[in-house]
């Protein structure tokens, strides 16, 4: 019996060690001098986008080695955590979303690299990028990519309802959206655009038009605001009179405008390649500008739907390695550089907000998979530069999710009017903030 | 073809359809996840239940992203090294709670219960800043050793020793037996279905858990196959098809292993009291 | 004579602390440390580096937070219904699995395992197609004439709940019952033959034998599915879009990641939030634990 105890033990003291040994710290390595990491998280958009400009790096770099690690949700969280253990396990550079820096700029002062300082000339990037990056002479950040919105309709349905889609290639005000849902409606019985109930995307892209937020310039939270009280109205119309196909969540909603239940959507250029994987709806799609909220000073058939930039964290060992490759890459104008820019438009769908970049050939290139080949890119690199300069202020997520539940309730009919919603929302607000 | 052990009465037929129907539920989702992966994506999302054609597509799609592979040996390796410390650790403890009875310990157990409660995220960045002070950031051990404890697993296992006859042990002292072998010899073979049950749970756990690894690994190498799922989830174009076959590759290793235990559910401790 | 049974017994009292060893060790470092070092933060308002002494402050904060008392109400609804319906599913279940069916009982016993090992990623994209507005179970009941118009399966807030309710009982009854089928398993097969010379009928059996004997095990069942409740966060969350429609299905531990991780990174706030959960919890475990006593 004593053997088969010491096997026992034996198996476990192994068990032990394995755990050890077998997954003992390997980034030992991680000390030398030529090495950088940075997280983002989708491989296929800001990862690949990242993976072309480690190229173009490399190129003049050969001993340089970056790793792209994908953090795929709650990159938030994580460097939270790297923060309050003082900087450990955090990358060198990290990708944020524009809606949620400003947060981190304010809670922890110091956490990022001053990029102004180290010689980045933010005058060349779209200056509505800049805005949330900077916090007084200081700017932190490179600004990534566009959310540069529109509205996507589906010229046969719109022919479908005896329309001419051409009559509607053409900056809307949402009156004029709705009458054309209204049409389009009553003939064919298809709702105009694909509404996700349980996103703020709608909303906030309505309200990013008219150059305001949610916020007063002190970071109180304002709801009752002209811009917010007429975007609310108009959902609500739109709702009332079936326009809107009531989508509950991304899946319900990518069927909505992918499997022929919408005639059209709203949103961000990301979203084409979605579009696209729906490949028997070639030649059926046209894009035209974000419309206009009428009656609301500084409204602009231009806004922003999502959108990121790259940061340099403080706790790095390798700044100066860290600012020049995002310098001669992001900020770059060589040719490779702009090259780049180009290349991740096509690859990724994903539009650049360095100036320069814009004259690449694809952003030129005409587009087989939309309406008459419309060149989107095109369209909207020059709505992204209409969209206003945005503050999201760091209590951004509270606002939307107190605001978006609101809304909610108004189109289940729990509440019936805008006030109701923006009572609602402020109420929620304030008990969830303690502020 | 008696499929039925008892006589048929009108109340166990009644009962029995629904045994049936309750079983079809279960299954049908499974049976749209593997259908899932040869699709289009977007016939995914309308739900559609006829096999495509796209499998080839969209494994390339995955794979050419993600190191499946690596992610599921990581997934496997992580898992399998939980259960047994886990397995050795919370059995010898459940054994202590429930064999070896006094006031002392029974308070121990009290506080361990109550813990079973905390919400995991509320001690999330405590234990970052822990592991990190450990140097095991980036490591499977900072994976591994927090889940190598469980309150749910010792207390399965104490409700199940209190099935475990004492006069058995007694009989073994008696033998000059010593007590770590009664519990080696005597107990682990005899409750063969309470160790395989409590494997799977723990093998189940650990394969799915996603929050707490993906704030401890931070590169693409020691990463695993929950990581790389929601990668996909998150992505501005949400590749469904491709999912589907992540999803089946991180159900099937716990259904073989389901299996693969089944034949434990089938002894017992028949005849082990007479 | 005493004096060697004292000493046996003190033998035994040492064997018992040095079987439970091991997991004090690990319970202690990962678990009791992480705990305790996160107790002085309840009285802290916490912003990234900046820290401020509130005192009983988040308290205070917690009295008016509607979103997080209605949070909690839900989990309390979710337990009432949901948990004896599932725990009772599952012993029906695991009886019949047991000794009511002769033949395809490995094949039923995984298939009703196999909600378990599904991940949650396939199971919640699932739910949502077959559940929407126009999907394939209103469709159904449409068709049937069981109802008039589609049920807002996911829209609306009171069916919404009812969604979650499903969904648990879906995912969870499976493993549960595997509870069930070890206590099954580990009773003595002598004592039904008994019975059954005896002419106990199979009802009288079930009430006279199994009940008593899977006591440990309902109760067992009972503590732990109470304390996945109290913790209920996956549903929710991928389910019904992070507590929707409206907080309808809001969840105190999902409040708290939300608080902790998503809306302010008021760890303070957070950590407050889940100590009133762990008082709570503990009155749910003790009042448990002596109402089953009682009845023993």
């Amino acid at each position: 019996m004593k053997k088969g105890l010491i096997l026992f033990l034996a198996v476990l003291m192994i068990a032990a060690s394995f755990t050890f040994m077998g997954c003992s710290n390997k980034e030992a390595k991680a000390g030398a001098p030529q090495k950088l990491t940075v997280w983002c998280w989708d491989p296929n958009f800001n990862g690949y986008s990242m993976g072309k400009a480690v190229e173009v790096y490399k190129a003049t770099h050969p001993d340089v080695e970056i790793e792209i690690v994908d953090v795929p949700d709650n990159i938030e969280g994580k460097i939270e955590a790297g923060l309050q253990a003082g900087g450990a396990g955090l990358p060198d550079i990290s990708l944020f979303q524009d809606f949620i820096i400003e947060k981190f700029i304010q809670n922890y002062p110091g956490a990022f690299v001053d990029l102004k300082a180290e010689g980045i000339d933010h005058s060349q990037f779209a200056q509505y990028k800049v805005a949330p990056m900077t916090d007084g002479d200081k700017i932190y950040g490179i600004p990534f990519d566009t959310g540069s919105t529109g509205l996507f309709l589906r010229t046969d349905m719109i022919a479908a309802a005896g329309l001419n889609p051409d009559d509607y290639q053409k900056s809307m005000t949402w009156s004029e959206v709705i009458a054309l849902g209204e049409k389009v409606k009553a003939k064919t019985g298809m709702p105009l655009i694909a509404y996700d109930n349980t996103s703020f995307d709608f909303l906030r892209i309505m309200v990013q038009s008219t150059g305001t937020q949610f916020f007063d310039k002190s970071g109180k939270v304002m709801y009752d605001t002209p811009a917010v009280k007429k975007s609310l109205a108009y959902i609500k119309e739109m709702d009332d009179k079936g326009i809107l196909f009531m989508a509950e969540g991304w899946n319900n909603w990518v069927a909505a405008f992918n499997n022929d239940q919408s005639a059209g959507l709203m949103n961000a250029l990301w979203i084409i390649g979605t579009l696209k994987s729906k490949p028997e709806n070639a030649g059926k799609w046209m894009v035209v500008p974000t419309p206009l909220v009428e009656g609301v000073a500084n409204a602009q058939a231009a806004s922003n739907n999502g959108g990121s930039s790259w940061y340099v964290l403080s706790a790095t060992k390798k700044k100066d390695l860290a600012v020049d490759f995002l310098k001669s890459t992001w900020a770059g104008t060589t040719p490779e550089a702009l090259g780049f820019y180009n290349e991740i438009l096509k690859g990724a769908g994903a539009m650049g907000t360095f100036l320069p970049s814009r004259s690449g050939s694809n952003y030129t290139a005409k587009d087989e998979f939309f309406y008459k080949s419309q060149a989107v890119y095109k369209d909207f690199s020059a709505w992204m530069e209409k969209v206003p300069v945005l503050y999201y202020t760091s209590n951004y997520t509270a606002m939307r999710t107190a605001l978006g539940n609101a809304m909610q309730a108004m189109l289940s009919g729990n509440i019936t009017n805008v006030d109701g919603v923006i009572e609602a929302a402020a109420a929620e607000y304030k008990q969830t903030t303690g502020n | 073809m008696a499929i039925v052990r008892r006589k048929m009465t009108p109340g166990w037929f009644i009962l029995l359809v629904f045994f049936v129907i309750g079983a079809l539920l279960s299954l049908f989702p499974f049976i749209w996840m593997v259908i899932g992966m040869t699709q289009n994506p977007n016939d995914v999302v309308a739900g559609k239940l006829i096999p495509g054609k796209e499998f080839a597509l969209n494994w390339q799609k995955i794979s050419t992203t993600y190191e499946t592979v690596s992610f599921f040996l990581n997934s496997m390796k992580i898992a399998f090294i939980t259960v047994i410390l886990g397995i050795a650790v919370n059995s010898l403890a459940a054994f202590g709670f429930e064999k070896y009875p006094s006031k002392a310990r029974d308070r121990v157990f009290g506080v361990l219960l109550l813990t079973l409660i905390i919400p995991q995220m509320a001690i999330v960045i405590p234990l970052f800043k822990e592991i990190s002070f450990m140097k095991l950031l980036n490591t499977h051990a900072a994976i591994i050793l927090p889940s190598v404890m469980s309150v749910f697993i010792i207390f399965f296992l104490r409700q199940n020793f209190k099935m475990f006859p004492t006069e058995i042990m007694e009989a073994a002292r008696v033998d000059g037996a010593a007590e770590l072998s009664i519990f080696v010899f005597i107990v682990i073979p005899t409750m063969k279905a309470t160790f395989a049950s409590a494997s799977i749970y723990m093998f189940l756990t650990q394969w799915n858990s996603y929050l707490w690894p993906l704030m401890t690994i931070l590169t693409d190498k020691m990463k695993t196959l929950p990581i790389a799922m929601f990668s996909v989830m998150r992505a501005y174009t949400i590749e469904y098809g491709g999912l589907m076959i992540l999803v089946c590759i991180s159900t099937f290793p716990i259904l073989v292993l389901f299996l693969a235990m089944q034949k434990q559910f089938v002894q017992g401790l028949t005849g082990s009291v007479k | 004579m005493l004096k060697i049974h004292n000493r046996y017994h003190r033998y035994l009292n040492r064997t018992g602390w040095g079987f439970i060893a091991p997991a004090l060790l690990f319970y202690l470092v990962f678990m009791l440390y992480p705990i305790g070092s996160s107790l002085f933060l309840v009285t802290q308002k916490w912003r990234g580096m900046s820290r401020e002494f509130v005192g009983l402050g988040n308290f205070v904060r917690m009295a008016h937070d509607q979103v997080f008392w209605k949070a909690l109400s839900h989990n309390f609804l979710f337990m009432i219904i949901q948990i004896p319906l599932m725990v009772f599913l599952a012993m029906v279940i695991a009886v019949i699995l047991h000794q009511g069916i002769k033949r395809f009982r490995g094949i039923f016993r995984t298939i009703y395992f196999l909600p378990v090992v599904t991940s949650l990623v396939a199971y919640s994209i699932l739910f949502r197609i077959l559940l929407q507005t126009n999907g394939l179970l209103n469709n159904f009941l449409l068709s049937l004439r069981m109802i008039a118009e589609p049920i807002g399966w996911l829209n609306d807030p009171f069916w919404a709940k009812i969604t979650i309710i499903l969904a648990l009982t879906w995912r969870w009854t499976g493993y549960n019952m595997v509870f069930f089928l070890v206590g099954l398993q580990n009773i003595n097969k002598e004592i039904y033959e008994a019975a059954e010379v005896d002419g106990a009928s199979q009802v009288r059996q079930f009430f006279t034998i199994t009940l008593p004997l899977l006591t440990p095990v309902i109760l067992f069942s009972l503590v732990t599915s109470t304390s996945g409740t109290m913790q209920l966060f996956d549903e929710p969350n991928v389910l019904t879009w992070e507590g929707g429609p409206a907080n309808a299905t809001m969840t105190a531990a999902l409040y708290i990641y939300r608080q902790a991780f998503v809306l302010n990174s008021d760890f303070g706030y957070a950590s407050a939030l889940s100590y009133v959960m762990v008082i709570i919890a503990a009155l749910l475990a003790f009042i448990q634990i002596k109402v089953l006593k009682e009845r023993q």
